[in-house]
């Protein structure tokens, strides 16, 4: 029999109380409740690494095949309409810095991490163990979440650029190699502007935040067996990839709006 | 002491506990019996805060706690502490880390002094020499000792063992018994004991209580419990499939 799913409301709700309750970890509090949302030694640096090196290989590729997909279109339609690819650089330069580059890193990391912080949790929820934690003192949202959020918050940022220059890179090699245009050209770098990577970056910390948190409370209400933590890891993904394309958007807007 | 009056208990539809009422005294090793199913786990974790009741009300040395909040639990829960069906070892830490975790959290000891007096109640469990081991290298069997340990760390007035001896091998099981008996008679432990095994119960349980359909089928000692003229214990004490008793 199928576990019972939570409702979109009752969802939210989980999100919104274990990001609350985050954020009351991260605040000063009594000793006695200080001692039990300490994290394990070293789970942050552990956490760091899982995030970043973890994630590098499979962001690098996704991002530089994108960025050479990217160039490849634009320049073929550059040169049908304009006949000239001298544009495409300083053109899908800016995109990449505020746009492609934090969103298609945090989608890629709402399912590589995502995934990962739900089905861990999730297992360890379904098989008591987080009881468990609860019985021998510790807070268990603090203790399996704050090192992730920690490292979330420092990686995804950090990623991000890293997939910026992966795409830029695959991205100038393609301009080079199909349509001629050299580097020089291409690499316009006063097209970006610091709102334009003010933009990405602040973009890429959100996602930063929502990815644990969304991800840790999908884990967090996983139920029954096998069954439930699968149905939780799936709530992960789709949770924090739609909260991913949501920021995109607010924050795109938001910047528009007020810096433009 | 320890009180359940009148808890109710419903998952959904399913209704577990019906007005279940029982008292627990001090220095007592108290058996929980039933079929499987019959709302024995559920009962026994509302002592610590993991299930709270529909209704009723849980006293715990005369303080009523049905409706104290998580933070509320923390101090209780260096008082009582609950060994788990399954071990619930932490898959990320060693056993000796897993061991010495209460005592971090709830002692607040540093790493050197709570690893060092975990070894020690590893040692009482004969599993210090696996102490590096993580819980995935190790069988269920062993996994129970050392989440024995683990409940043995602070030193508890109060323990729950949740079916302590299954899937433990004769002689691990009939050490465990010995152990709840010896933390009773030694140390005044308190003890609750969720179990089916028959041969624990008569051995070491100072009285039983049976669960049925909800509510308390049975409270006596054991002696009562084998001579009970009730079709439905008689069939559980005699392990019968034939009989009254719902499946």
């Amino acid at each position: 029999m199928s576990a019972q799913q939570p409702g979109v409301f009752a969802q939210a709700r989980q999100t919104v109380g274990v990001g609350l309750h985050l954020l009351r970890c991260v605040l000063p509090a009594p000793p006695v409740v200080a001692a039990s949302r300490a994290m394990p030694k070293g789970a942050v640096w552990q956490q760091l690494w899982a995030v970043g090196n973890g994630s590098l290989v499979f962001l690098v590729l996704t991002q530089a095949f994108l960025g050479a997909i990217f160039t490849l279109q634009a320049g073929f339609q550059a040169q049908r309409i304009l006949g000239d690819t001298s544009l495409v650089g300083p053109q899908s330069l800016p995109l990449l810095v505020r746009l492609i580059g934090p969103t298609l890193t945090g989608l890629m990391l709402a399912t590589r991490v995502g995934t990962g912080i739900a089905a861990e949790i999730g297992s360890m929820v379904v098989t008591e163990q987080v009881d468990a934690l609860r019985l021998c003192g510790a807070d268990p949202i603090a203790y399996l979440l704050k090192s992730r959020l920690w490292a979330c918050l420092v990686m995804v940022p950090l990623l991000t650029l890293v997939g910026i220059a992966a795409a830029f890179g695959a991205g100038m090699l393609t301009a080079q190699l199909v349509f001629d245009t050299p580097p020089a050209m291409y690499a316009r770098f006063e097209a970006v502007g610091l709102v334009d990577l003010l933009e990405g970056e602040l973009k890429a910390v959100l996602f930063g935040l929502a990815i644990p948190v969304i991800s840790g409370a999908a884990g967090f209400s996983a139920h029954g067996g096998s069954e439930g933590v699968g149905e939780a890891t799936t709530r992960a993904v789709v949770n924090a990839s739609l909260a991913v394309i949501v920021l995109d958007f607010t924050v795109g807007g938001l910047v528009f709006l007020v810096a433009r | 002491m320890i009180e359940f009056v009148n808890i109710h208990k419903c998952f959904g539809a399913q209704v577990v506990l019906e007005g279940v009422s029982l008292t627990v005294e001090r220095g007592q090793v108290l058996y929980i019996i039933g079929k499987s199913g019959a709302g024995k786990s559920v009962l026994v974790k509302h002592l610590v805060g993991l299930i709270k009741p529909d209704s009723g009300i849980i006293r715990f040395e005369g303080q009523d706690i049905s409706g104290w909040r998580e933070r509320d639990f923390y101090a209780l829960r260096r008082r009582c502490a609950l060994v788990f069906q399954h071990s619930t070892l932490f898959d990320a830490l060693t056993l000796l880390e897993n061991v010495a975790l209460p005592l971090r959290k709830h002692r607040k000891l540093g790493p050197g002094e709570a690893g060092r007096r975990a070894l020690g109640y590893l040692a009482q469990v004969q599993m210090e020499h696996l102490a590096h081991q993580r819980p995935a290298a190790i069988g269920d069997g062993l996994r129970k000792r050392v989440a024995i340990a683990r409940a043995l760390t602070l030193e508890p007035e109060y323990l729950i063992f949740d079916e302590p001896t299954t899937g433990l091998d004769p002689v691990s099981a009939l050490r465990v018994d010995r152990l709840i008996r010896r933390l009773s008679d030694e140390v005044g432990v308190t003890s609750l004991v969720v179990s089916h095994d028959l041969r624990s119960i008569f051995g070491v349980a100072d009285r039983v209580v049976m669960l049925y359909e909800g509510k308390v089928r049975l409270d006596g000692p054991p002696q009562a419990f084998r001579d009970s003229e009730d079709p439905v214990v008689a069939q559980f004490v005699n392990a019968r499939p034939e009989g009254p008793m719902a499946l």
